[in-house]
C-alpha cells in the first residue's frame, strides 16, 4: 500500500504496521503534512500546520520504536488538536483575533497524555470563533469547508477537526462539545464523534466557555478508534475538579461482543422533531438495521424535554463572564456572532440561572429513569445535513431555524442535552442524502457506560450504508 | 420585551463597559428574545421544590 493511502485507513490498521515497523511514522507524518498543505486551501482546516515540530516528534518516535520502546496504537500517528486546547510553545487562539498571539505555557492534560501515548500533533485546528457556534465560519480565520461538499459547513464548533479526519488528513482530532461541537461535526463530516461522561476526561487546558458541560473528545473514522483515543485520555485528574475517579473500562473489550439481548430506548419526544425527510429516513433506517443486529426497540417518553431551551441559560450567562476580560478592552476584535450571542448574556438573571439548573436537574433524573428500563437511546445526531456556509437560516416543515449567530440552536437540539445531562453520546455515521452528504446516528448510554455506546456504534458500523465511503473532495 | 432598551443598553455600558447602537441592539435581540422565551416556558414549572442540577461532590479522590 502506497504511503498516501496509508491516510485512508484507520489507526487500528496502521498500528500494527507501525509496531511491527513495516511503516514508519516518519513517512506518515509526512505524508499526512503533504496532504494537510494539499488541502489547505480547499478546506481552510487548520489555524496552524506544525510542519517542523511533527517532523521532529515523528522522528523521535522512530527512534522509540527501532530501540524496543513501543508505547501503544497512538505511537507515530498523525493527530490534530482544536485550537481552543492548550500546545505549549504553540499559538493556540480559540479561533479569535482577541487571542491571535496566545501562546500557552503548558500543554492541556489531554495533549499531554496523547504526546506520552506517541501521537503526533500536526498541526492546531480551525473552529468557531471561541467555540461559540456550530458552523465553524470563523470570521478571522475563515471559513471550514465542508470534505463532502465544499461549498457546505463542516458543523461546529470542531469544524477543522471534522473535515480533517473525513479527509484523511489526521486519523483523529481532539475537538471540544459544549453543545455537540464534537458531535455535530462528526455528523455532517461523516466520521465518528465521541463525547464521553462528563467528569471522565480532563478539561484542564481548555478554555472553557462553561464550566456546566464542556468536554473535550475525539474525532475518527471508526468507532474503534474512537475507543483507542478515549483510552488514551480518559481518567482522573486531581488538577481538573471536573473529573471524577471512576475506574477506566477497557473500551476496546467490548466492540466485538455483538448486541443480542440490549434494549434501546426510541424517545418518542424532542429528538425525532423538525427533521429533515433525508434524515428521518436514515435514521428510521439505522434503527430497524439495529433491531436485525438483535437490539430490542423500547419506545421512551422524555416529556421534561419540551423545557430543554432552559439548558441554554447556564451557558448564556457563563458565557458572558468567560469573556468579560477581553469585551470591553478588545470589542472590536470580536465577529458579530460571538459579540452580540455573548452580550445577551448579561442580562440573565440569578433567579432564571436557578430555575435552568432545576429544569436541568428534572431532565437529568428523566434520562436516568428512562435508562434504568433500556441499554441505550437511539436517535438523530443533526436535525439536517449540512447547510450552506454563510445561511444563516434552514427552512424545515413551514418553519425557520437558525443555524447561526444570536437565537441559533438548531443544530445543536439534538446534541445538547447530552452536554447538560453529562451522559455519554456518540454520533455514527449511517448514511448519505441524495447529493451525497453524510448523516449521523446518535447513541445515548448511562453514565460512564462509554463501552456499551461503543459497541453498539460499532456493530452498528458493520452494517452500516455510510461504511467505507469517502469524500472524493473534487 | 418588557424592559425598556434604554435600561438594557446602560446595563451593558455600567457592567461591561460596551456602549451599543440601536442597530448593534438588533443584533443581540434574537439571543435575548429566545431567553426571555425560555423564562416564559419555565413559568409553566413549580421548580420550588427542586434540587439543583448542579453537581455536588464531597472530596472523591481525595481532592488536592
Amino acid at each position: 500500500m502506497a504511503t498516501n493511502e496509508l491516510l485512508d485507513t484507520t489507526i487500528a490498521d496502521l498500528a500494527p504496521l507501525i509496531r511491527d515497523r513495516k511503516v514508519s511514522p516518519v513517512e506518515v507524518t509526512e505524508a499526512a503534512l503533504a496532504r494537510a498543505e494539499e488541502l489547505q486551501p480547499k478546506l481552510n482546516s487548520f489555524i496552524t500546520i506544525l510542519n517542523d515540530r511533527a517532523m521532529n516528534e515523528a522522528k523521535e518516535q522512530e527512534r522509540a520504536i527501532a530501540s524496543g520502546n513501543y508505547l501503544g496504537p497512538l505511537q507515530g500517528i498523525p493527530i490534530g488538536i482544536k485550537d481552543n486546547i492548550a500546545t505549549a510553545g504553540i499559538r493556540t487562539t480559540l479561533g479569535s483575533k482577541v487571542l491571535s498571539d496566545h501562546v500557552p505555557d503548558e500543554d492541556a492534560h489531554v495533549v499531554t497524555l496523547c504526546r506520552q501515548a506517541g501521537a503526533i500533533v500536526i498541526g492546531k485546528e480551525n473552529l468557531e470563533e471561541f467555540a461559540a457556534g456550530a458552523t465553524s465560519n470563523n470570521p478571522h480565520y475563515g471559513a471550514v469547508h465542508n470534505p463532502w461538499k465544499l461549498d457546505r459547513i463542516p458543523g461546529g464548533s470542531s469544524g477543522g477537526g471534522g473535515a480533517n479526519v473525513a479527509a484523511g488528513v489526521t486519523f483523529a482530532s481532539l475537538g471540544t462539545d459544549l453543545g455537540g461541537s464534537v458531535r455535530i461535526p462528526g455528523s455532517l463530516c461523516g466520521v465518528v464523534g465521541l463525547k464521553q461522561t462528563f467528569g471522565r476526561v480532563s478539561q484542564r487546558g481548555l478554555m472553557v466557555t462553561s464550566f456546566n458541560g464542556d468536554h473535550i473528545g475525539p474525532m475518527t473514522r471508526s468507532t474503534r478508534d474512537a475507543a483507542l483515543v478515549l483510552q488514551a485520555i480518559a481518567g482522573y485528574d486531581p488538577l481538573d475538579p471536573s473529573t471524577v475517579p471512576v475506574p477506566v473500562d477497557d473500551y476496546s473489550d467490548g466492540l466485538g461482543k455483538g448486541l443480542a439481548g440490549l434494549k434501546m430506548g426510541i424517545p418518542s419526544d424532542h429528538f425525532f422533531d423538525h427533521l429533515g425527510p433525508d434524515v428521518a429516513i436514515a435514521v428510521e433506517r439505522a434503527i430497524a438495521a439495529l433491531e436485525e443486529l438483535g437490539v430490542t426497540p423500547v419506545k421512551v417518553a422524555l416529556p421534561t424535554m419540551k423545557y430543554s431551551a432552559a439548558l441554554r441559560i447556564p451557558g448564556m450567562a457563563d458565557g458572558i463572564v468567560t469573556h468579560e476580560p477581553y469585551l470591553s478592552s478588545s470589542r472590536q476584535e470580536y465577529g458579530p456572532d460571538t459579540l452580540y450571542r455573548t452580550l445577551a448574556g448579561q442580562f440573565v438573571l440569578g433567579r432564571d440561572y436557578s430555575k435552568a439548573m432545576k429544569v436541568q436537574r428534572l431532565i437529568k433524573e428523566e434520562f436516568a429513569r428512562v435508562l434504568q428500563k433500556v441499554d441505550f437511546l437511539a436517535a438523530p445526531t443533526c436535525p439536517v445535513v449540512a447547510p450552506p456556509i454563510g445561511a444563516k437560516n434552514v427552512s424545515m416543515g413551514g418553519k425557520e431555524f437558525s443555524t447561526r449567530g444570536p437565537g441559533a440552536g438548531y443544530l445543536a437540539r439534538n446534541t445538547s442535552p447530552s452536554n447538560s445531562t453529562g451522559l455519554p453520546a456518540v454520533s455514527v455515521p449511517c448514511g448519505h442524502n441524495d447529493e451525497d452528504l453524510p448523516i449521523g446516528l446518535q447513541i445515548i448510554g448511562r453514565p460512564f457506560d462509554e463501552t456499551t455506546i461503543l459497541r453498539v456504534a460499532h456493530t452498528y458500523e458493520g452494517v452500516s450504508p455510510a461504511q467505507g465511503r469517502r469524500p472524493s473532495l473534487n | 420585551m418588557d424592559i425598556d432598551r434604554k435600561t438594557l443598553r446602560d446595563m451593558l455600558q455600567l457592567y461591561q463597559g460596551i456602549e451599543l447602537s440601536d442597530e448593534e441592539f438588533d443584533l443581540i435581540e434574537p439571543e435575548l428574545q429566545s431567553y426571555f422565551d425560555i423564562v416564559e416556558k419555565m413559568k409553566e414549572l413549580d421548580l420550588s421544590d427542586v434540587p439543583s442540577g448542579r453537581l455536588l461532590r464531597a472530596s472523591e479522590g481525595g481532592g488536592i
